[in-house]
């Protein structure tokens, strides 16, 4: 089983699934649609068309060639991609300081680092500089923390 | 205007003029080596402050941001694979592998000189040729735009390393998502699916930084140890010798034509003129086969091409008042702020700021040899750190760069799903320059397609009746893309 499902044919399956959905999206839509160019999906349509013919082709290929290359870590990158998420929503309720400095943390304790004064002073010492840099500098503020407002 | 250039030699070489053009030219290419800050957000950046100067310092200054930025989008796509400025996104292709196998030095030593030239060359077309220039790129209409970006996009082909299919995936991923958003002719909302921060579109700068930065951030760190050596070697630019430029020259004067005439062209900027030269090069230079794998006439096309778009594109602003790109259009805001109006009573009216204008950006791109060098060994101590360090470096300068072109959280989302989208893509073989070719050059193709459609009511034949320019690019795209199947079929015939 694990030899007909790889990775790399479950992304391009995804790939003609997700195309396929968008194509069938844009029929039935309600637009004031004069016709011809005029119409919103007139470009969209064409590009998604050719988009779901290689992505056909891409299956095709995907699945007769040799499954998968190299295995990866893949716990580093599971953590760094949900602290990026957690990162983008929480900068503005959190502010740049504390949610940089968090996401510092957890990139650095992910990538093997145990070092407690490197894993906290180099996020916390890349924020402070950014924060000053942009803050008092430059005069572009980032989003402001609620507990650190002052900085 | 010539009449003029000793009073305006006047204001550039003063102190005041030439402290602003240096702190100019050196903040410059901080701000485009930096990830994600790129040359719009810099000059925006910096707009505010000019506003307490007099117009030709301040107008100078925003002048040396602009050319300064976007030479120091080389240094972080050649040092640390990720461009500082969407037009910087070829010169990765080639800079980075020569920085991996040890040639950092000399990589940013042809991307500097290739600069210069493209810079300097620009700056003399912006002084001698506006007018004929500006005159030429009025023939332009929809049809004869649409063929120039469908020219641009069989670069899609060169950049595809690997699997074809899968970069024209990449190529049409980014065609669909550049008409996420209204619709250009009736303003309709499409594809936005209820959510309203879509209706302005993706933010171009983040799902550049999300599919090369933060993907690069994820690639490493699922290969990182922490004993993981410094990412490059760099010991400051190495530039190179005469002997070394023999056979690429030629290529150079062509990626400075290309820079050239793309710039002058509204609406195309110097992202399109990057890859369409590297594009051409990748086509037509004798050391082709290394294309990709840190070849200095790659890096020469990206480079040359995309310095020499920044005079052009001040043509047809400055001239009659039409940007050239987004860049641009910030410049055409910084004049009118100033109370200069662009238009053709601009050089009539304002001989004297005109000459200083012109003659001080010729000045600029002289300055960015001595000052590129001076910089870029400034970066060389950053990095030596850690991998570990630069990533999380890297994550942050990303978020700020996106943050601050619209103010948005919903940008940083966007780039943050790109990353991961970028890493998962990636790994699978899809390369990610032919999605930022879709996204850069499909709102041009779009309009001018529809546009032409409109003029032509519908009929696709009528585009190339009465079009010669339009008929000559179309006969260029298909012979672009027609060659790679002659060149397969070459060594078969051959055999």
């Amino acid at each position: 089983m694990s030899g007909v499902i790889s990775e790399r044919r479950v992304v391009s399956t995804i790939l003609l699934v997700l195309t396929a959905g968008l194509v069938l999206s844009t029929f039935g839509l309600q637009f004031a649609d004069l016709g011809g160019a005029f119409s919103p999906m007139f470009f969209p349509r064409i590009i998604l068309f050719i988009l779901l013919g290689l992505a056909v082709a891409n299956v095709v290929i995907d699945g007769l060639a040799a499954t998968d290359g190299q295995p990866i870590e893949l716990l580093p990158v599971v953590i760094i991609g949900a602290a990026f998420m957690g990162y983008v929503l929480l900068l503005i309720p959190l502010g740049y300081f504390i949610s940089s400095t968090l996401v510092g943390v957890v990139i650095l304790v992910a990538l093997g680092l145990r070092n407690p004064v490197q894993v906290l002073g180099v996020p916390l010492a890349a924020s402070v500089g950014l924060v000053a840099l942009f803050n008092h500098v430059l005069k572009m503020p980032l989003p402001t923390s609620p507990f650190f407002w002052w900085i | 205007m010539l009449q003029s250039l000793p009073e305006a030699m006047g204001l550039i070489f003063t102190f005041e003029g030439m402290m602003v053009l240096t702190l100019g030219t050196m903040l410059g290419i901080i701000l485009g080596a930096l990830p994600g800050i790129g040359s719009t957000v810099a000059v925006a950046m910096i707009l505010p402050f000019t506003l307490t100067m007099s117009q030709a310092p301040g107008i100078l200054l925003l002048l040396a941001i602009y050319a300064g930025s976007v030479y120091g989008g080389s240094i972080s796509a050649i040092l640390i694979n990720t461009p500082g400025t969407p037009q910087s996104a070829a010169t990765c292709f080639d800079g980075y592998p020569m920085a991996q196998r040890g040639e950092a030095g000399k990589a940013l030593g042809w991307a500097t000189i290739a600069s210069v030239i493209g810079g300097l060359t620009s700056a003399v077309v912006l002084i001698f040729a506006a007018p004929q220039l500006a005159a030429f790129a009025l023939n332009f209409g929809p049809i004869e735009t649409f063929t120039l970006i469908l020219l641009g996009l069989t670069c899609i082909v060169s950049v595809s390393e690997g699997s074809l299919i899968k970069g024209l995936i990449a190529g049409f991923i980014g065609l669909f998502l550049s008409t996420v958003g209204g619709d250009p002719i009736t303003g309709e909302a499409r594809f936005t699916f209820g959510n309203f921060q879509l209706i302005a579109g993706f933010n171009l700068l983040a799902v550049v930084i999300g599919v090369f930065a933060l993907s690069e951030v994820l690639t490493r760190a699922a290969a990182s140890r922490d004993d993981a050596a410094p990412l490059v070697d760099f010991n400051g630019i190495v530039l190179p010798k005469l002997h070394e430029w023999k056979g690429r020259v030629k290529g150079l004067v062509k990626s400075v034509l290309i820079g050239n005439g793309i710039g002058i062209l509204p609406g195309t900027g110097a992202a399109t003129a990057a890859f369409i030269s590297y594009a051409e090069a990748r086509r037509s230079a004798p050391t082709r086969a290394n294309f990709g794998k840190g070849e200095p006439d790659g890096l020469i096309a990206s480079e040359a091409a995309n310095n020499a778009v920044t005079g052009g594109a001040l043509v047809p602003t400055m001239a009659l008042g039409i940007p050239g790109d987004a860049i641009t259009a910030v410049m055409l805001a910084t004049l009118t702020l100033h109370g200069v109006t662009p238009g053709i009573r601009l050089m009539t009216e304002n001989p004297v700021l005109m000459a200083a204008i012109f003659s001080g950006f010729f000045v600029i791109n002289l300055m960015l040899l001595p000052l590129g060098m001076l910089v870029s060994r400034m970066a060389a101590p950053i990095l030596r750190i850690k991998e570990a360090y630069m990533l999380v470096m890297i994550t942050l300068l990303c978020t700020v760069g996106v943050y601050f072109v619209r103010g948005n959280p919903f940008d940083l989302l966007v780039m943050a799903i790109a990353g991961v989208i970028g890493f998962i893509l990636r790994r699978q073989g899809y390369p990610m320059a032919p999605l930022v070719i879709g996204m850069v050059l499909g709102p041009t193709l779009e309009i001018s397609l529809r546009q032409g459609l409109i003029i032509t009511d519908g009929s696709f034949t009528a585009f190339f009746v009465g079009h010669p320019i339009a008929g000559v690019l179309a006969v260029a795209a298909v012979g672009m893309l027609l060659l790679p199947v002659f060149r397969a079929l070459r060594p078969a015939k051959a055999a």
